[in-house]
């Protein structure tokens, strides 16, 4: 009963956006004046023959209604690429892994590495250090990736040539495993680089506040009077405590992210759902453009709930509370 | 709020810098198309030249004045950021006023479909509507502002809820002021500091929208934009043109977000009582 409760509101609020979400990607195209797949394909440079057009004004203006459209999403029914001559799922589905490969990776990386310079910094609160660390960060909060992306590729790519500028391997190479491990690490560098620099100073600083703020509290105060290492006064008695709002603000950030994600993967072509994205957006392949853009969003609702549990996991008293 | 937040702020280094940084930029906004000499749609120049005196930065592929389209450029990136953190700002603080105010099952409605409207990932939002009904950037900025607005009408709600409750409004409200009244004079003026933080990280995370949605090809090829200047310059990387046409843009648009966040983040610190030990 009590589980219930706690769930159905998240879970309806998420839900809600989804169906949103697909109910847009299935009303908007119909809402289009005149026969807009001629429009739209005449300015694209996708020739279309005759059979294909009607499978296009099929597919846009058929008359199923919006739960059979509901089911097609379910089956991978997602509409077929005319200009990647594949089906739009198949094609998602190819660009999903390198995406989750960058995005994870920098996430995860940013986290980590901004909880600890954050913690250490509250720590150390007032040396120069400190204060050269925040000055630092707050300037990098404040360039967007697609300055600090196309910078890194206009030095390390380009000018000094010691990463690759493109792809996320080495296409048609003989390569053993190791290698191969070695030539996606060598091409993985440069963007994920660019997401850590776009990630980091904001889940720094958030550490920073929270910790500064936990510092302050009677229970830190008592660890110390009792003794014991500062190093596990640090991290077994504060750190957790400020661990929370890096969590909280993982949803509203997630946007942000996602955003970034599609810039860099343009900026470096690497092959995943933002460069997907931006051929698809280029050659006004509209199917596609729907899939990527419904899946990516239905994604992030999901990701968005999960977060909502480990919320609850880390800190009981968000369970316990309403 | 009735404290001496003037003098704190003008003491802020990251403040000063900022708002420098933004009014520099602003006024090159407002008056640079004035002090340019050429039209940026005039494409009667000999393209991809090198700077020389006629063309401070050169000419881009359509033989277009660098400089010229720069200027234009911040100009229509600057007026979306502005757009959209307006709009934004005012509808998160009607809703969030509204809900504070009404409280019961109006306040339930409100927060909960500001739930639905902040889980939904804006930009895939904003990249479907460009794709298929191209709008102008106006529109693309009122949109933005339409899925901006919960998180503005969250931290107003929750500062009114306090509010509603502090002796001076249970005064006024025994003293026979209605609810129009005691909204207008009293708990909207004592926001005040709420709206310029949310004002700033606004208009920063809509220069940033842009940009990106200009860079993946979703304006209008034909418009002005930093995302676009910067979108086309990478396209002739191979040539020998970062430093006059591709770095430009990459400038401002970091001073640009650069301004924005020292004055988010100088602002939030200040008013902030929470974080104002941090500091």
């Amino acid at each position: 009963m009590h589980i219930w409760k706690k769930w159905l509101t998240p879970v309806l609020v998420y839900l809600s956006a989804a169906l949103v979400m697909a109910y847009a990607s299935f009303r908007l195209p119909t809402l289009l004046p005149g026969d807009f797949v001629t429009a739209m394909y005449a300015g694209s440079d996708v020739t279309l023959n005759a059979e294909q057009e009607a499978s296009l004004r099929s597919f846009y203006q058929d008359t199923q209604g919006f739960p059979e459209y509901l089911h097609n999403l379910a089956t991978l029914d997602w509409g077929y690429s005319h200009a990647f001559m594949a089906p739009v799922s198949q094609l998602f589905l190819q660009a999903l892994p390198w995406t989750l490969l960058l995005m994870g990776t920098a996430h995860v990386l940013s986290t980590l590495l901004g909880f600890f310079l954050g913690v250490e910094a509250a720590w150390r609160r007032g040396s120069l250090m400190e204060k050269a660390g925040v000055g630092m960060m707050t300037v990098l909060e404040g360039i967007p990736e697609i300055c600090s992306g196309v910078l890194l590729l206009l030095v390390f790519a380009l000018s000094l040539g010691w990463f690759p500028a493109a792809g996320a391997q080495m296409a048609y190479a003989d390569h053993t495993t190791g290698q191969w491990l070695v030539d996606v690490a060598l091409h993985l560098t440069l963007p994920l680089a660019t997401l850590i620099l776009a990630y980091l100073p904001g889940n720094f600083l958030l550490a920073r506040a929270g910790m500064v703020m936990v510092l302050e509290s009677f229970f830190v105060v008592t660890a110390r009077a009792k003794g014991l290492p500062p190093r596990r006064v640090r991290y077994a008695h504060a750190a957790r405590n400020a661990l929370l709002p890096l969590v909280t603000r993982f949803g509203l950030r997630f946007a942000f992210m996602i955003t970034g994600a599609l810039v860099v993967e343009t900026i470096f072509s690497y092959p995943g759902l933002g460069t997907l994205l931006f051929n698809a957006i280029a050659m006004r392949d509209l199917p596609l453009v729907q899939g990527i853009v419904l899946f990516s969003a239905i994604m992030v609702l999901v990701a968005n709930l999960g977060m909502e549990y480990v919320y609850t996991l880390l800190d009981p008293r968000v369970g316990h509370a309403s | 709020m009735h404290l001496d937040m003037g003098g704190q702020i003008g003491k802020d280094p990251w403040f000063i810098t900022g708002i420098s940084i933004l009014l520099l930029l602003g006024f090159l906004a407002v008056a640079g198309p004035f002090l340019v000499p050429y039209d940026p749609y005039d494409i009667s120049f000999s393209p991809l030249d090198p700077p020389s005196a006629d063309h401070w930065l050169g000419t881009n592929d359509g033989g277009m004045d660098i400089l010229s389209e720069l200027v234009f450029s911040l100009r229509n990136t600057v007026i979306f950021g502005i757009t959209a953190g307006t709009a934004g700002l005012v509808l998160g603080v009607i809703t969030g006023l509204f809900s504070a105010w009404a409280g019961g099952w109006a306040d339930q409605v409100v927060m909960r479909l500001a739930d639905v409207v902040l889980a939904l990932p804006s930009v895939m939002v904003l990249i479907l509507l460009a794709a298929f009904f191209q709008p102008s950037p106006v529109v693309l900025a009122l949109a933005l502002a339409c899925l901006a607005w919960p998180t503005t009408a969250r931290g107003v709600r929750a500062q009114a809820l306090t509010l509603k409750n502090s002796l001076h409004i249970k005064a006024a409200q025994r003293m026979g002021g209605s609810g129009r009244y005691i909204i207008a004079r009293h708990l909207m003026p004592e926001l005040f500091p709420l709206y310029l933080i949310n004002f700033a990280a606004k208009t920063r995370m809509a220069v940033f929208m842009e940009a990106s949605l200009a860079f993946l090809g979703l304006f209008d090829p034909g418009e002005k934009s930093l995302g676009l200047m910067i979108n086309y310059a990478l396209q002739y990387y191979y040539l020998d043109i970062w430093y006059n046409w591709l770095m430009p843009p990459i400038l401002l648009l970091s001073l640009l977000i650069m301004g924005a966040t020292f004055v988010t983040v100088s602002l939030e610190k200040i008013f902030d009582p929470r974080l104002r030990k941090t500091v």
